[in-house]
């Protein structure tokens, strides 16, 4: 514990205490507006990294957000004669509502749409820059007058100093941020938008508002841009300065406030290094150094392709042999951006953090913090006394997709308590009708009620939302979060401190009451063993338990289990089924769609048989397993059956 | 304001429009075969007029210097397959965004070195001169531009149609894993592809060079507007981005005449921000039903 605060955040103060200290030393106002900007692009670079690492889209618009600020702040100045905090606040609110308004319809998009609509949008904010003259001046730029703070006229040093008060306080907002809901929810819809829409976490707001509070801190980083350089034209946000900050980002190691310090810095650095031909050719023959070890080794050690391994040394070589022969690297500098973006993007995936975070991580190996007791089950899972009364009621309910009528008027009563089976042979609609219950699909026709009241239609989140919990036939789990990571997404009602709260980190004692809830419900389904494995190396009959656990954290009233047996071996499968019986001694009402006929007849109290997307039987176990036209169903029918005898 | 002149800006509009629309069937293309397009096309359409510029120099006729330079487009546009998306399309991730930007950006910088900041005119046979034809003019230059996009344009579809490579084609971008399954190769397929988007891609530089003149930033624009062409026409075929291209041409003619010139740019970007909040569930496909 004691290690880990010392490494840890001893490495964050000793950073911020030597960063507030070195204008204390370096006088030189040349190297203060280096560390100015460096602040300034620290916050720029956090900012994108919410798109960028946490998200996983390629964001072309944090230049124009910059931009956005930048005027925000330089119109509040000039034209209200604003002082410097409501001009950050103004810079900062007004980027954060533009990312919202670009962010609704741009997210419902993946990839290429994406990085086309903000590509889309960083033009648009330029030409409107150029051409809304009578509020920006135009392409004559705007010049403005750092105000003074609170009465008092900032020298270049204490304006510094703010900068950098900014940009740990973003640091640290950052980190509570990330390890709160928030950081976990943004992991989550990365692995699976589905399943983090059906355990009611809603990946299409989480991601409009990370986009929205990237867009923010770009907002807040144009507006201490404006402050520090007085003077702003709209050609300086360009397409140009977004691959710049793309290439901050990557090159620093996305998904780490580490790896936005270390890309700002070289960002910042960028113009110098360039300038200076001799720290150039040595920059680029370490480039070629580290290219050359780490492709020989990947290589040996086959981790890398051949391309992997040899291209980033082609294109710093290339930085080298065009150091040596061109004489001004500086109108070079757009292809230098892009061997070196080329080299780190194909040879070093996570970036120079990235990598350098798991050497130390090998090299110190320190312990995460303990885990708290697990909470008592009756508070995390409260016993319901279900009345056998109609729970979840389709009517008519039809799902066609074109011509294929996957569902084709079904009616189904689930009684409160019962565990329901909904058997028949592949293809007989089975699936498409939890689908359309759980909100993947919408129904083409009919009507579903919960507990009488109308089932939302067509939307997981929804769903999840009124009282519905689902497992997937192919697992949908957050492969590359721990078993307790995945449960802790899904808790029900577990987390009330607002977003601004935890920014300043005070979600922590909820924070633990969360993991001991979790915690619990591992124990009952049996893997409290493993709460801090990654769900992708568990064994597959772990996961089938885990997709369990992480549904019942949603505390429903009706669960679905989707061939929660197909796969599993015959040990797992009897304890599967021990684990379905607990489950509805609690009350949990649930519908079981199986193939293992045994454990169908072990388990439902009432079995519907489905063929063609219509109920054909519906009773007992024994009574639809004898029922001739589900014998039909399965084995095809019997011409001219003898008479039974 | 006569009716005819604004008939004339709206026509001429329209014909610089079908330039937009080859470049976005470049775009279409490689996105049928791979789900994935070049971010630096708009650099390849830049560097391959200048190559073919340079070509000129040497004074070979012209058919042959347009050969050439069709040529250099589509190995351009194989090597932007192998470096910037064959690794991404591997291991199944998105890293082509990135990596395409990142090409496009040193084929930039290394035409701005190469070939210097200005631009420069680029000589052509084909005359200048108007030709008066139902009460609009149009100069032959508009004219090779429209006859060049529609032929090279008819010309692919019918190779797509008629020959077993073509059906190949279809096939991979139908259903990638089946097409592998029946032995033909997705990565030569999409090899294939890239190579004709470069090709398309040169052949919009060179008709588009003698009218606007040749310089490192011409294309970026022209491109940002074929993906609005791309992102608004529904069709895989060229059909819909000849229409959509004719449109959004005429659009913004009219635009830059009644708003101001600064705003030329304006209504590609509104249409694709529009296009994307009306129609999500892709720009260039159809609406696909999600699978657990």
């Amino acid at each position: 514990m004691l290690k880990r605060l010392l490494l840890v955040r001893g490495a964050e103060v000793a950073l911020f205490l030597a960063l507030a200290a070195l204008p204390l030393a370096v006088t030189s106002p040349y190297a203060l507006g280096l560390l100015t900007l460096l602040a300034i692009y620290g916050i720029l670079l956090i900012g994108l990294d919410v798109t960028v690492g946490y998200l996983g889209q390629v964001n072309l618009a944090q230049a124009a957000f910059l931009g956005l600020g930048a005027y925000a702040a330089g119109v509040m100045v000039t034209r209200y004669g604003a002082g410097i905090p409501l001009a950050l606040f103004v810079a900062g609110g007004v980027a954060t509502a533009v990312g919202a308004l670009l962010a609704l319809p741009a997210l419902r998009l993946e990839g290429p749409q994406f990085a086309l609509a903000t590509l889309s949008f960083t033009a648009l904010t330029t030409t409107a820059l150029n051409e809304l003259e009578w509020l920006t001046n135009g392409a004559q730029g705007l010049s403005l007058k750092l105000p003074p703070l609170l009465g008092h006229a900032l020298s270049k040093r204490e304006f510094y100093w703010l900068c950098m008060l900014g940009f740990a306080a973003v640091w640290l907002a950052m980190r509570n941020l990330l390890s709160s809901r928030w950081g976990r929810a943004f992991e989550a819809l990365r692995d699976s938008p589905i399943a983090t829409d059906a355990m009611g976490v809603g990946t299409y707001r989480h991601k409009v508002a990370g986009f929205a509070f990237g867009s923010g801190l770009g907002g807040l980083a144009g507006g201490l841009y404006a402050l520090n350089f007085e003077y702003l034209q709209p050609h300086g946000f360009q397409y140009e300065l977004t691959v710049i900050l793309l290439l901050g980002v990557v090159l620093g190691g996305r998904k780490s406030l580490w790896g936005a310090f270390v890309g700002a810095t070289l960002v910042a650095l960028l113009p110098n290094l360039l300038s200076n031909r001799t720290l150039f050719l040595a920059f680029s023959a370490a480039g070629l150094a580290v290219a050359v070890v780490a492709g020989a080794r990947g290589l040996l050690r086959r981790t890398l392709r051949p391309f992997q391994a040899l291209s980033p040394v082609v294109a710093t070589g290339a930085l080298v042999a065009g150091g040596l022969a061109v004489q001004n690297t500086e109108d070079w500098r757009k292809a230098i951006f892009a061997l070196m973006l080329f080299s780190v993007v194909v040879g070093l995936p996570e970036g120079l953090m990235g990598f350098a975070g798991q050497a130390l991580a090998r090299l110190f190996r320190v312990a995460p913090p303990p885990l708290p007791p697990p909470a008592p089950l009756d508070e995390v899972l409260p016993a319901r006394r279900p009345d056998g009364s109609p729970l979840l009621v389709l009517t008519g309910l039809k799902r066609w997709f074109g011509g294929v009528r996957a569902v084709d008027g079904l009616d189904l009563t689930v009684r409160a308590g019962h565990v329901h089976g909904l058997i028949g042979p592949n293809g007989s609609g089975k699936s498409t009708v939890i689908n359309v219950v759980s909100g993947l699909y919408a129904p083409t026709e009919g009507d579903m009620t919960l507990r009488g009241a109308p089932m939302p239609r067509g939307s997981l989140f929804q769903a999840a939302r009124v009282g519905g919990a689902r497992t997937f036939q192919n697992l949908q789990l957050f492969s590359g979060m721990t078993a307790l990571e995945n449960v802790m997404v899904a808790l029900h009602g577990a987390y009330r401190v607002p977003l601004p709260l935890v920014c300043l980190g005070l979600g922590r004692a909820e924070e633990r009451r969360a993991q001991a809830a979790a915690l619990a419900l591992l124990d009952f389904v049996g893997l409290l063993d493993q709460a801090r494995t990654p769900a992708r190396d568990l064994t597959y009959g772990a996961q089938r338990f885990l997709e369990i656990a992480r549904a019942l954290a949603r505390r429903p009233e009706i669960l679905v289990l989707d061939e929660p047996a197909a796969g599993l071996a015959h040990p797992d499968v009897v304890k599967q089924v021990e684990l379905i019986r607990r489950i509805r001694e609690r009350g949990v009402t649930v519908v079981l769609i199986e193939h293992h006929m045994d454990v169908v007849t072990q388990l439902c109290d009432v079995v519907t048989a489905l063929d063609g997307g219509r109920k054909i039987a519906e009773g007992t176990p024994d009574e639809v397993k004898r029922h001739p036209k589900v014998i039909e169903a399965y084995l095809g029918a019997v011409e001219a059956a003898p008479a039974a005898g | 304001m006569p009716v005819s002149f604004i008939v004339q800006m709206a026509v001429s509009g329209a014909l610089m429009g079908l330039v937009y629309a080859l470049i976005a069937y470049g775009f279409q293309l490689t996105y049928a075969t791979s789900k994935s397009l070049n971010f630096g096309q708009g650099e390849l359409v830049m560097v391959s007029a200048f190559v073919t510029l340079s070509i000129m120099g040497t004074g070979l006729p012209y058919g042959v210097v347009v050969l050439l330079g069709l040529l250099f487009g589509a190995a351009l546009g194989l090597v932007v397959e192998r470096t910037g998306v064959r690794l991404a399309l591997e291991q199944k991730s998105e890293g082509w965004i990135l990596l395409t930007i990142i090409i496009g950006l040193f084929l930039f910088s290394f035409a701005e070195n190469v070939w210097g900041r200005d631009d420069r005119p680029f000589p052509t046979p084909i005359p200048a001169d108007p030709i008066h034809v139902l009460g609009v003019d149009v100069t032959g230059l508009e004219l090779s531009v429209a006859a060049g996009v529609l032929a090279v344009m008819a010309l692919v579809e019918a190779f797509k149609r008629l020959t077993l490579l073509g059906k190949a084609f279809e096939a991979v971008s139908a259903d990638r894993d089946a097409g592998e399954l029946m032995g033909i190769s997705a990565t030569r397929t999409v090899m294939l592809s890239y190579g004709l988007s470069g090709a398309v891609a040169a052949l919009a530089g060179i008709l588009v060079s003698p009218i606007t003149t040749v310089g490192p930033t011409m294309a970026s624009a022209l491109v940002l507007k074929a993906f609005s062409v791309a992102a608004v026409a529904l069709k895989k075929t060229g059909f819909g981005v000849v229409v959509v291209g004719l449109l959004l041409g005429a659009l913004e003619s009219l635009a830059s005449f009644y708003v101001g010139s600064g705003w030329r740019e304006a209504p590609g970007l509104l249409l694709r921000l529009l296009a994307l909040a009306v129609r999500p569930t892709g720009v260039f496909g159809k609406a696909v039903i999600r699978k657990v």
